[in-house]
């Protein structure tokens, strides 16, 4: 059922085509509807009609396999963390990472938990922090915005350093993770 | 022979153009009634470059790859079949007698190639949503169906050019007018073919994930887009051609399917969703009444 | 209506003690081998039907669990409170899970939380809300969570405090208030 091997490290294509491909990319960013903290009472509001989110292209998937953003809105438990990684390695590549809050940043309100993760970098790739305690609509699209330029530039490389990677990232979510019983790969 | 294959390859890139474009004004006009801005136009070509440019790492089986293969061999099926503009001789090579039968066959094909396939990706939500699917195809089939035929059988012709050429005498003898019940019947039926509320069941994307395509990505979830753009084209041609007396010429052509899409992007987004008991009780009795009375008031 | 209910509850019990009494609601503590009946006298006498929450707190410096049964009438709109203290080493509960099925959540909870066991209880030591815990009972206050999270997630970078008087000083004046100046012992 699971596929055995280890992800392959990816290659480098032309210069136009990148080009054009990434400005595809950034203009068409499908979220995962996934709300993994108290930021996701914040993602509502983007589908309405105040905070439109739709005229920058995005738009809600309900599976990873379809998206290309998945958004860490707060806090994360070790409970939690153990689905985001599923969830995160189902997505197709080239994925991103948004995270919300300072929680992910260094910990935030919750920084002497027991239950939650200090610096989310060192578990999975982040592209875009936003900050707040939650951030407000606005500054998630600003937020989204960066994320854009980022990829129109070529710089939102976080999947490819979590391929090339994949040990570091094993070892500090094993770390934590003590009944650990996912597939060497999450296809 | 040449000039062929080149006006049906230019048929095809037309209606993908057309049914993309179509998608996109369609997402802008729905935006609009929910009171918001919407997305640009040319959105679904940006989705559809950006999906086919992602890697694709997944593997179900022959039949997983195969399916997105059966909705658009289905599509260009219907799409060849139809004919574009009257008198002009795209397609008319391609039509012969009882093609009418062909084509609502061949429109059930693309619809089970995809069913098979989601089937067999294994994932429990893409089988509830295939059996809500086919479940619903059988009722509204019923129902279009039986209107084709008294469409066929009132205007004595079996061939979809003959029923065309029979409605060129200006806008009372379009089929409309002539048999209003059957034709209300088939605009019933037009809803849940193109999968919209109140009857869009199968892609249902807050009660079962998105349904059949849940564990399709990239490539083949472009070559399903693409396969839903064609496929929604043919059938604004079809009912153009069967109800509202084909066009004479492009800009016609253009307008009348324009506006026929509107239908039920209108419709499906000021109403819910049924349930599944709810739209198949409903499909099975409303249109097909419909359409038996104007079979009977033809038959006699 | 309290006055009622507290002198049944005094006549049957006649070491309770009063905690707090505030019209409606009333909250008596009991001796530990008297709370399940104290419990069950409400529940079927005095018309407390409803269990809302069982609570525990951790009374360290005298060596107890203070576990709290919080009982409701619905019909008179009355809490109950009954409390009863237990020894802290090997704390063993009786279980109220055969009359209310909800207690068995609480008592799970409890369970994971401070290391209190119920037996008698259905789904006794099942995973609540932590996943794969080895250490002690983290409710618990001789458990340190800032120690704890600091060793399992790692050291983390705090943001920078900085002192108002810095910045507004003299530009607002009188940045203090009474309060404040009375809680830092100046004048």
């Amino acid at each position: 059922m699971y596929c055995n091997k280890l992800p392959e490290k990816p290659g480098n294509k032309k210069e136009l085509w990148q080009k054009i491909t990434n400005m595809a990319r950034a203009n068409s960013l499908w979220v995962t509807a996934y709300g993994t903290g108290c930021g996701a009472i914040e993602l509502r509001p983007l589908h309405t009609s105040r905070y439109d989110m739709e005229r920058f292209g995005i738009a809600m998937r309900p599976t990873p396999r379809q998206a290309d953003v998945l958004i860490i809105s707060g806090y994360l438990s070790t409970k939690t963390l153990k689905r985001v990684i599923r969830v995160y390695e189902q997505i197709q590549d080239p994925k991103y990472i948004v995270a919300l809050g300072s929680c992910t940043i260094n910990g935030g309100m919750y920084f002497d938990s027991y239950n939650t993760l200090n610096v989310l970098d060192r578990y999975l790739p982040v592209d875009v922090y936003v900050m707040g305690c939650m951030p407000r609509p606005e500054a998630i699209i600003d937020g989204f915005i960066l994320l854009m330029s980022k990829i129109k530039e070529g710089r939102a490389e976080g999947w490819k350093h979590y391929k090339e990677n994949l040990d570091y990232y094993r070892e500090n979510q094993k770390k934590i993770i003590t009944d650990w019983d996912l597939p060497d790969y999450n296809w | 022979m040449l000039s062929n294959i080149i006006s049906i390859l230019l048929t095809v890139v037309a209606a993908l153009v057309w049914g993309l474009l179509l998608g996109g004004i369609s997402r802008n006009i729905t935006a609009r009634i929910h009171g918001r801005v919407g997305p640009r136009p040319i959105q679904n070509f940006i989705d559809m470059w950006k999906l086919f440019r992602k890697t694709s790492s997944i593997h179900h089986g022959g039949m997983f790859w195969m399916a997105p293969m059966f909705r658009i061999t289905g599509a260009i099926c219907v799409l060849l079949m139809v004919p574009i503009v009257v008198g002009q001789s795209i397609n008319y090579n391609m039509s012969f007698a009882g093609d009418i039968f062909l084509l609502i066959y061949i429109m059930f094909f693309g619809c089970l190639g995809m069913a098979l396939g989601a089937g067999n990706s294994g994932h429990p939500y893409a089988v509830i949503a295939v059996s809500r699917g086919l479940a619903q195809m059988s009722a509204y089939e019923l129902s279009f169906s039986i209107a084709v035929l008294t469409i066929a059988v009132g205007l004595h012709t079996l061939r979809l050019e003959g029923i065309v050429a029979a409605q060129q005498a200006g806008v009372t003898s379009w089929n409309i007018f002539r048999f209003p019940f059957a034709s209300a019947a088939a605009l019933i039926a037009f809803l849940p073919m193109q999968m919209a509320n109140p009857f869009g069941i199968v892609l249902a994307p807050q009660e079962i994930p998105i349904g059949p395509p849940t564990e399709y990505s990239s490539r083949f979830l472009s070559f399903m887009f693409s396969g839903r753009a064609i496929f929604g084209v043919a059938k604004l041609l079809l009912f153009v051609s069967l109800l509202f007396g084909g066009a004479s010429s492009w800009p016609v052509l253009i307008v009348k399917t324009f506006l026929l899409y509107m239908y039920p992007v209108v419709v499906s987004s000021v109403f819910p969703r049924f349930r599944t008991e709810q739209s198949i009780r409903f499909l099975w009795f409303v249109p097909t009444s419909l359409a038996l009375v104007d079979l009977v008031r033809v038959m006699i | 209506m309290a006055d009622d209910v507290k002198k049944e509850l005094e006549m049957r019990f006649p070491s309770l003690k009063l905690v707090r009494e505030l019209g409606n609601y009333l909250h008596i503590m009991v001796k530990a081998p008297y709370s399940v009946e104290a419990v069950l006298m409400a529940k079927t006498r005095l018309g407390y039907g409803i269990l809302q929450l069982i609570s525990a707190v951790d009374r360290i410096e005298d060596g107890v669990f203070q576990i709290t049964w919080i009982l409701e009438n619905y019909e008179d709109s009355a809490v109950l409170l009954i409390s009863a203290p237990y020894p802290r080493e090997k704390c063993r509960v009786p279980s109220l899970s055969l009359i209310w099925p909800a207690a068995s959540a609480f008592e799970r909870e409890l369970f994971e939380m401070y290391g209190i066991s119920f037996p008698g209880n259905p789904r006794e030591g099942e995973d609540f809300l932590l996943e794969g815990w080895t250490d002690i009972p983290p409710m618990r206050r001789d458990f340190d969570t800032e120690k704890y999270s600091m060793e399992k997630f790692g050291e983390r970078q705090p943001r920078e405090h900085t002192d108002p008087r810095q910045y507004v000083g003299d530009i607002v004046g009188e940045w203090d208030t009474t309060l404040g100046r009375k809680r830092r012992g100046e004048k």
